[in-house]
């Protein structure tokens, strides 16, 4: 086990220099935060002597229109009421998370297709110290990630006097929760396929799927659109990283404490039960292609 | 050439008015909903197409069953009910199942609604069967009453206008004539007009006419409903299902915000703890209101029964006025100031800017003889000042905890540039990086 956790450290620090070195992952930084300057220099545009409307600003219309026909009014008044930190952290993760998710899965497939993980499981590694590497190196990166945009936005809240927000701050651990189990699932998706196109394209998909069945909840569509998200979600929800994210972020909201914490504890509980069931499939697959 | 021209014209516009897309409308059997909406009684309804009816726990609800066109009115993207063309009430017995009890069989009972003068605005009661009757001839004696003393007024305001001008002519005359009219001007001193009588003050919403319907007024949870017709059978497209629900929290504060440039544009804060961004360009003015959480789509539909909303979100809504608070705003500079709530009256501005301006309601002099157009609480707003902290506090003088907000004055142009140039810096760090990388290796 120790030698295990061992490997895992050294190819997690081996890979995180190769990503840190690799211009993507500060195109996908930059690309965040171009996208949170928009949010929010948007947001200032779009207040008047009456407060915010989104109405006044062309990016925010555009967003505000489409999320009140989609999600509602009262969604979209939430989502601003305390400022444009909380959709512009989402949205400014994006990039970064889907770079190292995907760049993960395809490395993971990659390496596992041409041998290299076979090789290295002649020595002291195995596959599982591989996947973990892979893990590791991905919330490390994520830490940096959440680092440069909570300081990137407290910049940009000092000086236009808008303030974080409680649910910002909220969400800053949270998002790291979140995207951990997420990064389990692309895991999960890499040793379960034999190619890195089959592997990206079943954790796109488990993604996407999580996506739609959030979208479906929240949306404020009636009859059979809504009756099929609902029984989406009474199936796969629970297994959902999205749907405690949600849990946590109510609970916030309606003073809960209890169910922020719930929420945690259960993504971090998914987290090991999607890394445990890849660990169990690369015991009964092996790390050839 | 022209002629033909203008016939071909005419032609067209014919053809176009002949085929234009006059909705269709279907006889359908309805539950007609007035509905307690935690504020007041809101009217919907539920064709036959509508699975779910959605009530107020608590509280009681009417429904009548109709016959009557339905029709889908795709401007306003609603379903609307022609009760011209049909308007047929349906006898019969309403049957209200559970899980849990026996179904149990409504028939239909006479009530009406009102709303009394009382310190809050909500004071809504409801009279049913005999006392429907009593409440509403109570009303409509007040009324009768009321008109009575109009017209007793009207009579004494004759009597007094032709009295004043027999005085004022006969002034005239005896002074012409070089008579003394000491004893006139005396009589003239002391006559005063009679005081116009007021209209019933005792409510705020008078009783409605007396109407037929079934009392709904349920716990919360999930009931079956279906309607019996006097034969026993069951009416086709009457079984819904009726969700009574209940507010998840109540007595929050929200804000009604009245800029003062634009009086007729005011917009809300009801997420307890948001913040206010202005620009800083004018004063607020502002309402504070309690507010009670509901869920998103059961409230909608309740108060429109084809209406959208979320099920997965909770709304606050605006039910009362809060009586005779107090604002306490703390600045930066912590010097707290106390505001109370004052009369305010808009005014026009004169010229071509076409504004208005909010301006204190002075009722003795230019104001006079007027109402006041807002009552409000006057936050003034500088641009230096950045951040401004208010709290509320009750009559009792104790701080309502959800009515804290932040009002913050978002600087014009602020760092733009520089937050712009700031989002490229991972380029420049990559550029470092790649370089002294390629460096070492060169090296």
């Amino acid at each position: 086990m120790n030698l295990r956790i061992h490997a895992a450290r050294v190819i997690a620090r081996r890979k995180t220099l190769e990503t840190v070195l690799n211009p993507g992952f500060y195109i996908a930084q930059t690309a965040g935060l171009l996208l949170g300057y928009i949010l929010i220099t948007g947001f200032t545009g779009a207040i008047d002597s009456s407060g915010f409307s989104f109405e006044l600003n062309p990016v925010y219309d555009f967003v505000g229109r489409a999320m009140v026909g989609a999600f509602g009014r009262t969604f979209v008044d939430k989502l601003f009421s305390e400022g444009p930190f909380l959709l512009a952290l989402y949205i400014s993760f994006l990039p970064s998370f889907f770079y190292l998710s995907i760049n993960s899965v395809f490395r993971f497939s990659f390496e596992k297709k041409v041998g290299a993980i076979e090789l290295i499981s002649y020595g002291p590694a195995d596959g599982t110290s591989c996947f973990l590497a892979s893990y590791v190196k991905d919330i490390l990166l994520t830490l940096l990630t959440i680092a440069i945009l909570f300081i990137y936005f407290a910049v940009a809240a000092f000086n236009n006097n808008i303030v974080l927000g409680s649910r910002f701050l909220y969400s800053v651990p949270l998002i790291l929760f979140t995207s951990s189990a997420l990064y389990a699932y692309g895991i999960l998706a890499a040793v379960a396929t034999d190619n890195a196109v089959s592997a990206i394209s079943l954790y796109m998909g488990i993604v996407i799927f999580f996506l739609i069945i959030l979208m479906g909840t929240f949306s404020i569509v009636s009859g059979y659109v809504s009756t099929l998200s609902g029984v989406f979600t009474r199936i796969a929800g629970w297994l959902s990283p999205l749907f405690y994210w949600n849990l946590s972020l109510t609970g916030v909201e309606s003073g809960k404490a209890g169910f922020f914490i719930t929420g945690i504890v259960i993504l971090s509980v998914l987290t090991g039960i999607v890394l445990f069931a890849s660990h169990l499939i690369v015991g009964v697959k092996g790390v050839r292609k | 050439m022209k002629g033909k021209a203008a016939g071909f014209i005419l032609a067209f516009c014919v053809t176009l008015f002949a085929f234009a897309d006059v909705p269709v409308r279907k006889e359908e059997f309805i539950y007609s909903i007035l509905a307690f909406n935690g504020r007041d009684y809101s009217g919907t309804f539920a064709r036959e197409e509508a699975d779910t009816i959605y009530l107020i726990a608590g509280v009681d609800n009417f429904l009548t069953a109709k016959k009557t066109f339905v029709y889908f009115w795709p401007i306003t993207g609603e379903w609307r009910t022609d009760t011209q063309g049909l308007d047929q009430e349906m006898s019969g017995t309403l049957e209200v199942y559970s899980d849990k009890e026996q179904p149990v069989k409504l028939t239909p009972e006479k009530y009406t609604y009102y709303n009394v003068r009382g310190v809050y605005e909500l004071n809504w009661n409801v009279a049913k069967g005999k006392e429907a009757d009593k409440v509403r001839s109570h009303y409509e004696d007040l009324v009768d009453e009321y008109w009575k003393a109009i017209s007793e007024y009207y009579n004494k305001r004759a009597e007094y206008e032709s009295r004043l001008d027999k005085i004022t002519g006969e002034i005239t005359e005896r002074r012409k004539r070089g008579e003394d009219v000491t004893s006139l001007l005396e009589e003239l001193k002391t006559m005063k007009p009679p005081a116009r009588p007021q209209p019933p003050e005792e409510y705020t919403v008078p009783p409605v006419p007396v109407k037929s319907g079934f009392i709904i007024n349920l716990p919360v949870g999930e009931y079956r409903i279906r309607f019996l017709t006097p034969d026993g059978f069951i009416m086709q497209g009457s079984e819904k299902k009726i969700v009574v629900f209940e507010k998840r929290r109540e007595g929050g504060i929200g804000y009604e915000i009245i800029p003062g440039d634009k009086w007729t544009r005011p917009s809300e804060s009801k997420t307890p703890h948001s913040v206010l961004y202005v620009d800083g360009t004018t004063d607020l003015y502002l309402r504070p209101f309690y507010q009670d959480e509901f869920n998103d789509l059961y409230y909608e539909k309740m108060r429109r029964n084809d209406s959208r909303g979320n099920p997965n979100l909770m709304k606050w809504v605006r039910m009362q006025q809060v009586p005779e608070a107090r604002i306490e705003m703390s600045p930066m500079d912590g010097n707290i100031t106390t505001v109370t709530e004052e009369p305010f009256y808009v005014e026009q501005v004169q010229g071509a800017s076409l504004g208005y301006r909010i301006v204190p309601f002075d009722a003795e002099g230019k104001h006079e003889g007027r109402e006041p157009s807002i009552r409000a609480f006057h936050i003034p707003i500088e641009r230096e000042r950045g951040v401004l902290k208010i709290s509320l506090f009750d009559r009792e003088g104790k701080q309502i905890l959800s009515g804290k907000r932040q009002i913050r004055v978002i600087p014009g142009a602020g760092f733009k540039t520089g937050l712009f140039l700031l989002a490229f810096v991972p380029l420049l760090v990559m550029g470092v990086v790649l370089f002294f990388r390629r460096k070492r290796y060169s090296d």
